[in-house]
């Protein structure tokens, strides 16, 4: 340590050289090999030599040390020492003693300390500093006015900046770069900090205008950055500001202008959004979408590549943008393809792979230069060329492109892998004619070393295929049955088990998988025996042919050590038994009827009937979960005499789909990134049952179990003075509404709200309310009324008129008290429907087509429509969107690029209230003529008023 | 869809961190910046030890996930490398060979919107100061026993997660209290006689420019001599 304070002489060369002798000497317990100040730093040491700080000879004579111990004490965080609030305030007492000394090195060493402890002290202390940070704010030194004044603006509130006002402002436009530009970075803190100060901030306007014709592109940058935080809600100002400068060109400064191109490119989305450009090009838009473009445009040719990359990536991100418009940026793009600088290319392929999503054909011209990334040394860039490849590439260049990627695939992390073989399959949904191909490069991959998630994504994407592209199923289980035969994951063997079960009967040829299956009997362990025993009973009863064969190979299992193995042998050995006995084999004729049923996969609960086994259960086992869960939040479930089955079960409703996942694969090209997603999403996915509300209230609780609940309508416009949202919870003969109101108003409290409803029907009646007893401030409150349903009467849709009825007692804001007696008030709300899909349960079936039959068509209910809707999307969504019921086989969107030209068939399905199951198909197809769209719909349940109910929705 | 079209460039350009690694990835110095990186339950007055604690655990896996992506990978100093690290890009200079120790790496991290290019003008901006400040060399050990100027030149780099200032020279001048005028006309001296204004005590810092490459000189032959031995 001394050798570093007084510099290096002679002397010190030697010592040097002795103590490097002396390490060779003591090697067996030093692992540092050097002598720093900041290593192996003792909190309580460094603390110690802090108190140096309030000895002023000690101050005056070495401020190096003192140096040295701050920056010991900074240091102490990078090793995980944190300070806390006791140690760190005393330290600080010791450092503003250090404002004595006149060292500027110290001086500085000052202000970074107190601007990183002023997170861990109390303001109030921090506050004794000021003084003599303002001295230094206003001497002659560049170097402390600047640092002083960014070490005010972390600690100062609005009246204290009141104070300094004048000091600031000046600062803003002084002569010094370094002293505006901080001036300005601490006023944009400051800005952000709170009200208060932003309106301090705001009347520096013309002094930071002036900042952005500085001389010094910093100051440039930081005065454009602040102007837009001040103007950013001012949307005509905004715009003249950024055609200002964008017309004027005297901004400088690289980064300005990346700033002014962000302005620019947000105020784009703007017009659009809010539609001033309409459907035409932005080159035929408003005046500014025109101007705006064409600054975009012309800083494609700016000198600065961060400029440029910034200007095309704005334009490659607008919104409906024109090809033409697009491919100018996409040239740019193209260049920076080929950068020798990583950044450039990473950022270049990033932009292209997101315009390849929307626009392949744009993008294809970069194939080449794509292809070359292949090779870079940078794997993120690698696969992201790669996985642009596989969207724009054309169907004959694939197989070239596979051959590429199998040389890369082996050297390149897992994350990587897995997000190439994703591509592969969307690129295979694309192409289902290079299925062949495809599938057999997957399989490929299977055989090649790789962890579990790389090799569970490439079966996943199999068994993907196998249900998209129902050609691929042979090839892709024998592909699959040979990765089992080495496959160190249980999970995968048993998953895979499963579905040569489920598929392998089904093919022209089971039997042979059957030594496949069987391999995994002798050689695997307990969990993978099982779920292969499983496998072949499942073959045995599908097949009868098969039957003897594998009852032989399934008594081998019957004295196996693992009990579940046994188990599941012993059951389908026994059922087969009986099954043969009953129905022999005849060879020539294979329609015997497999009426009997081997072991279910799962151990079944309640129901022994085999044939329904078959089938598996009625209901995911996602579902299942869900709905004991419902089961069980209701109030005296547990208690209940009623036996529980499958059929007395709460339905629950579909949660949301899983297309968004799909899509940001689609752009994102990096594993983490969606790794990152997925995180948020399982955070998301804590559902709160929405009818807990109700059954907390015991009188509501009693009414029943709540069958379905609506996500919340409004039923005011957002920002008034009260909002309220209602929830509709179903019941069998109730319909609970939930009223959500919100109290916005400062100094009001709200007493006794209800929502008074009135309607004219038939089928419902007012029956009670519950009032929201008091609301406060910013609070929200429910209230209920109850509704009475006739079940007798037929189910029409009825609108009610809806009155908040509330006492408004007017309160004191500061202090939150009472003011004033309650008087009643009244404010009208929308009005609120209820239509028939509001007692349908979005619920889907396992397999539509199958359901569809056993439900037959005794009470079927077919019409026709003709929809006023322009494109065939749209009408899809709103026939969804009237029966309220839930979309199967992924019949629910429209495949990109059919639009319009074929009819679309459309499946759904749903509970009734009740528990009546319904299957609806609809057809949806563009009539020739503009006029709109031809609906045929046929619904389906067990009872025709449901059918004729759900098929009354359309409207 | 939904996320990177999200993910625009944003208004008011901040870095989530900037950190010093050695080729071990151990943090040599950093600065994290705003919420990145911070518990939520984090109670910054109170000074609350265990929730800091898992600040420092969360910052730690961090890197680690970071080192992870980065080691072995050898940026040059005016041609920054990109990586993304939990939804994070990750723009860095420097670095060494696996196996090897060498240059520390100086690594920005960004938000997943902005752009690769400002982040990479950024870091090579800092790479440049550093190598400057620390005369050439910029080992691990150069930098531990100089971490006060590491420090400071972060500091002058970035304020609160705002860039305050991105030319190499001018940082290093900056940290060595150069005025910025007289740094420009005699950049490559390394020399500090006065400075101007009689600011005393500027010699400390001014004299070290020309020491420190003997410092290093005499540093790395240490090292040979220890490597030497080590491997008798």
């Amino acid at each position: 340590m001394a050798n570093e304070e007084e510099g290096l002489t002679v002397n010190n060369l030697f010592s040097e050289v002795t103590s490097a002798l002396d390490k060779f000497k003591l090697e067996d317990d030093s692992p540092t090999d050097y002598y720093s100040p900041y290593a192996n730093l003792e909190k309580a040491s460094v603390l110690h030599e802090a108190r140096c700080f309030h000895d002023p000879t000690a101050v005056r004579e070495s401020p190096r040390k003192c140096c040295t111990v701050i920056a010991q004490l900074l240091h102490l965080t990078n090793t995980g020492q944190y300070l806390n609030s006791a140690e760190a305030t005393e330290v600080f007492f010791g450092v503003t003693k250090l404002f004595m000394s006149d060292d500027a090195s110290l001086r500085r060493m000052v202000y970074l300390f107190i601007k990183e402890v002023a997170e861990t002290c109390d303001p109030d202390d921090v506050i004794i500093v000021t003084s003599s940070l303002t001295k230094d704010m206003t001497c002659d030194v560049d170097l402390y006015r600047a640092n002083a004044l960014r070490v005010l603006a972390r600690i100062i509130d609005g009246a204290m900046l009141g104070a300094i006002e004048r000091y600031v402002k000046q600062a803003v436009v002084d002569s010094s770069g370094q002293v505006s530009s901080a001036a300005l970075v601490s006023a944009t803190h400051l800005f952000e900090r709170n009200a208060e100060s932003a309106a301090i901030v705001k009347r520096w306007i013309s002094e930071i205008t002036e900042a952005t014709s500085s001389p010094n592109e910093m100051v440039q940058f930081h005065a454009m950055q602040l102007l837009y935080q001040i103007k950013k809600h001012d949307r005509l100002g905004m715009q003249k500001l950024v055609t200002q400068f964008s017309q004027r060109n005297t901004l400088k400064s690289p980064l300005a202008l990346v700033l002014l191109v962000r302005y620019t490119a947000k105020l784009l989305h703007d017009e659009v959004a809010e539609g001033r450009v309409g459907s035409t090009s932005f080159q035929n838009g408003s005046q500014f979408a025109r101007a705006g473009y064409a600054f975009l445009e012309a800083s494609l040719r700016h000198k600065s590549e961060m400029v440029v990359y910034e200007a095309g990536k704005a334009i490659c991100a607008l919104p409906n943008i024109e090809p033409q418009e697009l491919s100018p940026a996409v040239n740019v793009m193209q260049l920076f393809l080929s950068s020798p600088k990583p950044a450039v290319r990473f950022a270049a392929i990033k932009t292209v792979s997101q315009v390849a999503v929307n626009h392949p054909r744009i993008v294809s011209k970069c194939n080449e230069d794509l292809e070359a990334l292949i090779a870079d040394a940078n794997r993120s860039i690698a696969t992201l060329a790669i996985t642009t490849l596989l969207k724009t590439g054309s169907e004959n260049s694939v197989d070239r492109l596979l051959k590429q990627i199998s040389v890369f695939l082996s050297e390149i992390p897992d994350e990587y892998k897995i997000t190439i073989v994703k591509s592969l399959q969307r690129l295979c949904f694309t192409y289902p004619s290079k299925h062949r191909v495809l599938v057999g490069f997957l399989s490929n991959f299977l055989r090649e070393e790789g962890g579990f998630e790389f090799k569970r994504s490439i079966v996943n994407s199999i068994i993907s295929l196998i249900k998209a592209v129902p050609e691929t199923t042979e090839s892709s289980l024998l592909h699959l049955c040979e990765f089992i035969e080495d496959c160190e994951f249980t999970m995968l063997s048993t998953q895979i088990l499963h579905l040569l079960g489920e598929l392998g009967p089904g093919t022209p040829s089971p039997a042979r998988y059957i030594r496949f299956i069987y391999n995994r009997v002798i050689l695997e362990n307990s969990a993978v025996r099982a779920a292969a025993v499983a496998a072949l009973s499942k073959f045995a009863a599908r097949c009868p042919s098969l039957r003897t064969s594998v009852m032989t190979l399934l008594k081998r299992s019957l004295d196996d050590e693992d009990d579940e193995t046994r188990d599941r042998a012993s059951v389908a050995v026994s059922v087969l038994k009986g099954a043969m006995e009953e129905f022999p084999y005849v060879p020539p004729p294979q329609d015997v009827e497999p009426d009997a049923e081997p072991v279910p996969d799962e151990p079944q609960p309640g129901d022994p009937a085999a044939f329904i086994l078959l089938q598996g259960l009625p209901m995911s086992f996602d579902r299942l979960d869900r709905s004991i869960r419902a089961y069980m939040r209701a109030p005296a479930a547990m208690e209940s005499p009623e036996q529980l089955t499958l059929s007395t079960l709460p339905v629950v409703e579909e949660t949301e789909p899983e297309h968004d996942e799909k899509d940001i694969n689609e752009v994102v090209g990096d594993a983490a990134l969606q790794a990152a997603v997925a995180g948020q999403k399982e955070e998301k996915k804590e559902v709160v049952d929405p009818a807990a509300a109700v059954y907390a209230i015991p009188e509501l609780a009693s009414l029943g179990r709540v069958f379905r609940s609506s996500p919340p309508t409004e039923l005011s416009e957002e920002e008034t003075e009260y909002v309220v949202r209602c929830i509709k919870h179903v019941m069998p003969e109730h319909i609970v509404l939930q009223f959500l109101i919100q109290n916005t108003v400062e100094d009001q409290r709200l007493t006794n709200c209800t929502v008074a409803i009135e309607g004219d029907s038939e089928c419902f009646e007012v029956a009670g309310e519950i009032a929201a007893e008091s609301i406060k401030y910013g609070e929200t409150a429910n209230a209920f009324t109850v509704i009475n349903r006739n079940t007798d009467a037929a189910l029409a849709p009825c609108s009610f008129e809806c009155v908040l009825r509330f006492g408004v007692v007017q309160v004191d804001p500061k202090s939150g008290e009472d003011e004033s007696d309650a008087y009643d008030e009244e404010y009208p709300l929308e009005e609120l429907e209820l239509a028939t899909s509001d007692f349908m349960a979005k619920v889907s079936v396992p397999d539509f087509r199958k359901a569809w039959e056993e439900v037959g068509n005794a009470n079927e209910v077919l019409e026709k429509f003709a929809l006023q809707f322009k494109k065939q999307e749209d009408a899809v969504a709103a026939v969804i969107d009237f029966l309220g019921m839930q979309p199967c086989d992924g019949t629910g969107h429209i495949k990109p690029g059919e639009g319009g030209k074929k009819p679309h068939m459309l499946h759904l399905s749903g509970v009734f209230v009740g528990g009546r199951n319904v299957l609806a198909r609809a057809q949806v197809a563009a009539s020739g003529d503009a006029a709109g769209v031809l609906l045929k719909i046929a619904v389906r349940s067990d009872d025709s008023d449901v059918s004729r109910m759900v098929a009354d929705c359309i409207r | 869809m939904s996320l990177l079209t999200h993910a625009s460039p944003p208004l008011l350009p901040k870095v989530d961190a900037i950190l010093v690694l050695d080729s071990d990835g151990n943090r040599l110095a950093g600065k994290y910046y705003g919420d990145f990186m911070k518990a939520a339950s984090t109670s910054s007055s109170e000074g609350n030890n265990t929730s800091q604690q898992s600040v420092e655990q969360l910052r730690q896996s961090f890197e680690r996930q970071l080192q992870s992506k980065i080691s072995g990978i050898v940026a040059a100093p005016n041609a920054a490398e990109v990586v993304t690290v939990l939804g994070k890009t990750a723009v860095f200079c420097g670095g060494s060979p696996p196996g090897q120790s060498g240059s520390v790496r100086v690594v920005h991290i960004g938000p997943v919107g902005e752009s690769e290019l400002v982040l990479a003008h950024l870091v090579e901006g800092m790479y440049e100061a550093l190598s400057h400040l620390m005369g050439g060399s910029t080992d691990r050990n150069m930098i531990l026993d100089n971490l006060e100027l590491v420090f400071l030149l972060i500091d002058e780099h970035c304020d609160g997660g705002i860039i305050l200032e991105t030319d190499g020279h001018k940082l290093a001048s900056s940290v060595l209290l150069r005025d910025e005028a007289e740094a420009s006309r005699n950049q490559q001296e390394s020399m500090a006689g006065g400075g101007k204004g009689g600011m005393g005590g500027m010699g400390g810092f001014g004299g070290m420019g020309g020491d420190m490459t003997i410092a290093q000189a005499l540093r790395q032959a240490r090292e040979q001599i220890m490597s030497n031995l080590n491997q008798n």
